[in-house]
């Protein structure tokens, strides 16, 4: 059975639209050699309204955790004049690759909010890279073709997860307990609330 | 240097773009393009442009990279495939393409502040031109860093001007060091303009002073033979400053000669937000049975401000040389640019 929340903040009126978080805890399980006993897995859906929605970047605060950072290379593509993801999600100090994989030149570049870079030219095949060693968010264009748009949310906690084409999301090993939780997707203020995480409970957040 | 496994999954994507434009030089012209890219399977991709427009009469004025054929025309209709066995560079393209030579992409030559072809790459300018087209198979072979690239093809040009019917043959080699990109290319084709009646040649000696020269789009004799051309390219950019020339010699048919080029300043530095500046600095001589009838200079200054909601303003002063032809001293572009992508 769900648990509902209502997120009636005070930055709740200035948006338009539903946000319905659901989060499932799941698959609460030790992991070995870990200073923490218990994790679970928390997956939801994220929806605008009835409709899910996808590339929206949900995640839990989690200041004090200097936990182990994950191995995994975070690729921003760039393929038919697009970028590919549109919407990257990483932890505060992670070196993020952007290859070029079209056969004519790009000029990625960051200018406003969060980390600040212009990559310059670079030909097909090749691959630059950029650290993002800031919290915020980066919002990343290309100077020579004007549709190309992407975001990388940057983020210090570990516990986050971008929601796919269903709007479904899944944020793994997340130590049982209180967390503030937060959803962000493009051309939105973040959804801010807080909830505890016991293991076996559905979550839904509602955002008015 | 790294190479990063290519992402797949992406969905088909469709751009929409609309431009209109105001020239002082009394021209006008609007114009939409719709493009459709994607993956057919995740190591094949595919590209349709297709693109309508109308000029008020016939100008070079936001004339870059687009045709104004005031009826719907098919630019590219191609797929390609790229390899990377073990970091080195293969990439197959079949079907309708822009002819590779030199800065050849559509999006070098539309979005970064000028909407002018360069003198070199206008049609009425015995050289090259922005809408020549191949139909034909382009293969590029090397390393990210080093390349060679052939394409093999049937002239199917758009515009004004075309290619005579024939096979042509381009040759192209780009080396990428540190910020800088050079690269070298060779053509042998068609020729896509008349010869030059020699009475209405201009001498070059006489200067500013000179009579203008011909009208391209006059009655000329026809011209006899092949066109090859040779040219070099170079860019370099550093910190949100490009600076890029590309520089051609050759033949446009038996008997004359064009060469000519231009360099681009394009500065894009953080302070400067969502506005690009650019200067382009260009000359071109042709000579036709040993006479000069066509010999200028031309500067630009341009700007281009990102503004919200996909739309994109554009500025630009042109200083044209009394010797080019039909064309005013001073001339200011005005052009709005729109885009909206769905996929």
């Amino acid at each position: 059975m769900p648990l509902l929340f209502h997120a009636d903040t005070a930055h709740a009126a200035k948006r338009r639209g539903i946000v319905c978080l659901a989060i499932a805890l799941w698959c609460a399980s030790p992991v070995p050699g870990s200073s923490q006993a218990v994790v679970v897995d928390v997956r939801g859906i994220v929806r605008v309204g009835n409709r899910p929605e996808p590339d929206a970047v949900i995640w839990l605060d989690a200041p004090n955790d200097r936990g182990p950072r994950s191995e995994k290379r975070f690729v921003l593509d760039q393929r038919n004049a697009a970028f590919f993801p549109r919407v990257l999600a990483v932890r505060v100090g992670t070196t993020v690759d952007l290859p070029n994989n079209d056969r004519v030149f790009h000029n990625v570049f960051s200018f406003h909010d969060g980390k600040r870079f212009d990559l310059g030219l670079y030909p097909v095949g090749t691959t630059r890279q950029v650290t993002f060693d800031k919290p915020g968010l980066s919002r990343i264009f290309c100077n020579i073709h004007p549709n190309m748009v992407a975001y990388v949310k940057v983020l210090d906690s570990p516990y986050f997860a971008v929601s796919d084409r269903e709007g479904r999301f899944t944020i793994a090993a997340v130590p049982p307990g209180t967390y503030t939780y937060h959803a962000w997707r493009p051309g939105r203020k973040d959804l801010t609330g807080s909830s505890a995480l016991p293991p076996g409970k559905d979550l839904d957040l509602e955002w008015r | 240097m790294f190479y990063a496994t290519i992402a797949s999954g992406q969905s088909i994507a469709v751009d929409w773009d609309q431009s209109a434009g105001y020239s002082t030089e009394d021209v006008s012209a609007v114009q939409t393009k719709l493009r459709a890219s994607g993956d057919v399977t995740p190591e094949v991709r595919f590209n349709i442009t297709g693109v309508w427009g109308k000029q008020s009469e016939e100008s070079d004025a936001f004339a870059a990279a687009y045709p104004y054929t005031e009826h719907p025309v098919v630019l590219d209709a191609y797929v390609e495939r790229t390899f990377r066995p073990a970091g080195r560079l293969f990439g197959v393209r079949l079907g309708r393409y822009r002819t590779p030579f030199g800065i050849s992409s559509e999006s070098d030559q539309g979005y970064v502040g000028f909407q002018r072809d360069p003198l070199i790459r206008y049609d009425d300018c015995f050289a090259l031109s922005n809408t020549f087209f191949e139909h034909g198979a382009d293969i590029i072979v090397g390393w990210p860093r080093l390349s060679v690239e052939v394409s093999v093809g049937a002239s199917r040009d758009v515009g004004e001007h075309t290619r005579s019917a024939g096979l042509n043959t381009v040759v192209r080699g780009q080396a990428a060091a540190g910020s800088v990109i050079v690269g070298m290319s060779y053509i042998d084709t068609q020729s896509h303009l008349s010869r030059a009646e020699p009475e209405l040649a201009l001498n070059i000696d006489a200067g500013a002073d000179a009579s203008p020269a011909l009208a391209p789009e006059q009655e000329h004799p026809s011209a006899q033979g092949s066109a090859r051309f040779g040219g070099i390219d170079v860019r370099w950019m550093r910190g949100g400053v490009q600076l890029r020339g590309e520089f051609v010699t050759g033949d446009p048919f038996d008997g004359a000669r064009t060469h000519g080029g231009y360099i681009d300043l394009i500065v894009h530095r953080p302070f400067m937000g969502p506005v690009t500046a650019a200067l382009r600095a260009e000359h071109i001589t042709h000579t036709d049975l040993s006479i000069a009838v066509l010999h200028g200079e031309r500067y630009t200054a341009a700007t281009r401000v990102r503004l919200v909601h996909g739309f994109i303003a554009q500025v630009q002063i042109v200083h044209n040389s009394q010797t080019l032809p039909q064309r005013r001293p001073t001339a200011v572009d005005i052009g709005v640019f729109h885009s909206l992508r769905f996929n």
